[in-house]
Order: C-alpha cells, then structure tokens, then sequence
C-alpha cells in the first residue's frame, strides 16, 4: 500500500529513448520480401514439371523444402516488424495494418499447401503493400 | 518555559551566563546556516530534476544506462556551463521531435552543435546518422539514477 503511493509518486514521467532503428538494419521488410519472391519463384520450378529421374526429384523436393521455409520466413519477418516496431500512432495512419498483417499469415499459408503460382504473386503484392507502409513511416524507401 | 524563569543566582554570573548563551545560539544560527549552504545546491539540484524524472528505454547506451533504468535529468545541467565532450544529454529527437534521446556528447563543433554518440554504438541511431544537434536543444542532463535499488546513485 504505502509501497505503491511511493511507487506512484516516484514513477518517471518521460521517457528517455537510448535508440536504435533502421539505420543499424534492426527493422527491415527486406527479408520478407526477398521470402515471398523466393515463395514465387519455387513455384514456377515446381510447376515446370522436373521430370522422374532421381537427380530431378531431389530437385524437386528441395524447391518445395525451400517454398516451405521461406514461406514461414515471410511471416516470422512480418511478425517482428508489426509486434516490434510499429507503434499505436502508425496503427492510427494506417488502420488497414492488422488486418493485411492476417492476410499476409492466411496467403503464406496457402502458399504452402499450394503451388498456385497466382496465390504466390498475391503475398509478393500483400508483402510489399506491408513494405510500404512500413518505409512510408520511415520518410520513404532507401535508394538501393 | 524554564529559561524565562527567575533563576537562582550568586551576583555577577547573570551576565556571564546570558554571554555564554547567546554565543551557544549564534554557533547554533551559523551550524544551520552552513548546513543550509551545503546542501542547498544538491536539493536544488533534486527540485530541477524531480519534474524531469525519465526511464531509459533502448540499449544504445549500455553499459552506463540500461533499458528500464529510471533517471534524474536536470533542467539546469547547462544552465550555467555548455554540454562538453562526454557529457550525457538529453535532447529531442531530430528525426521525431515530440520523444526524448538519451546520448553522449562525444564532440562540439566550432558553432556549438553536439556530436551525439550511443555508448554502445553498434546498437545506437545517433548523429552518424541525424546529424549534429543543437546546444540550444538540449532538454536537460541525465545525472543520477534513483531505480533500480542496486544501482542507485550517480550517473556521467
């Protein structure tokens, strides 16, 4: 009681930020967009019907191998930029943020049960929507 | 009140006594007094920093600061005197003016612009990045830490 009325009156009113952001490359959708056009691509190999011999189908299950993984790497980068950096205010300007946050988990899903190459161009589109979002708040794209 | 009480007294000590006495007071004025002047400074050190009383969030100024520390920031650290090189400062963000950095000064230029630098540079957005800040700027100095309980004391 007389512990939390100290706590009360001593808590800080501001915050001092010791910051760090983009620049030291912490927050960057790069790598999930570079994860949804590796989904794409994989699945224009997989559709190209490799062929029977052992070579082609070792070759084959390393496309759908890598669709899987980078299927998830799309959402574990998405993940991390919406959960830690993006910040109420952001969510205020772009209210369409959580719900194209869920769109892009639902699309990266499909995209490994499936080797549609449409639903794979549909999370490339949903993934750099994400993108632009998250750079417009960054004051723009960095010239590669 | 005894004092006021006629007191029981051979003739001629009376003076003595009311001497002595006012000596004692006197000693007593200039005790309080000094110990006013001692420790004015420091309380109104506390009273300038009380109002700006700040937590560290972030990790670019490991070690010295670590997120969740809670800071006093002194609105007259530079009242007096400019930020010199290795001072800490808290000053807003360039970029997004309505936060608070916390830095260290690591140069001053010749028209009294800062060179702010995180202690841990790897994991700090700074001037190498934003550019040097204005002396003017500056919000106030982070000078001690007053949470948590085991590092309580001094900040530089």
């Amino acid at each position: 009681m007389l512990r939390e009325r100290i706590a009360a009156v001593a808590r800080p009113r501001h915050t001092v930020h010791a910051h760090c952001d983009i620049p030291c490359g912490i927050y960057d959708p790069h790598g999930a967009e570079i994860g949804a056009r590796t989904v794409a691509r994989m699945v224009e190999l997989i559709n190209q019907n490799l062929g029977d011999d052992p070579n082609q189908r070792n070759q084959f299950v390393r496309c759908v191998a890598v669709k899987e993984q980078h299927a998830e790497l799309v959402k574990h980068e998405v993940r991390v930029i919406w959960g830690d950096y993006f910040k109420p205010e952001h969510v205020e300007k772009y209210p369409q943020l959580h719900d194209l946050v869920w769109r892009i988990m639902k699309q990266a899903g499909k995209c490994r049960q499936t080797v549609d190459a449409q639903a794979a161009a549909d999370l490339q589109a949903l993934v750099k929507e994400f993108a632009d979002i998250f750079w417009e708040t960054k004051g723009g794209r960095p010239q590669a | 009140m005894p004092s006021t009480r006629p007191r029981v007294s051979r003739p001629g000590d009376r003076d003595d006594l009311g001497r002595a006495r006012f000596r004692a007071g006197v000693r007593f004025g200039i005790g309080i007094a000094a110990v006013g002047v001692a420790l004015a400074p420091p309380v109104a050190r506390l009273v300038a920093s009380w109002g700006l009383r700040s937590a560290v969030e972030g990790t670019s100024m490991r070690p010295t600061l670590e997120p969740g520390d809670w800071l006093l920031v002194d609105s007259r650290g530079f009242a007096e005197r400019r930020p010199r090189v290795a001072d800490l400062v808290a000053v807003p963000d360039p970029t997004e003016p309505s936060r608070w950095l916390v830095k260290r000064v690591v140069d001053v230029d010749a028209d009294g612009r800062l060179e702010l630098r995180g202690d841990n540079p790897a994991e700090s957005t700074d001037s190498r990045t934003f550019g040097t800040v204005d002396a003017a700027a500056v919000i106030g100095r982070p000078w001690a830490r007053y949470w948590p309980p085991h590092r309580i004391g001094r900040v530089r």
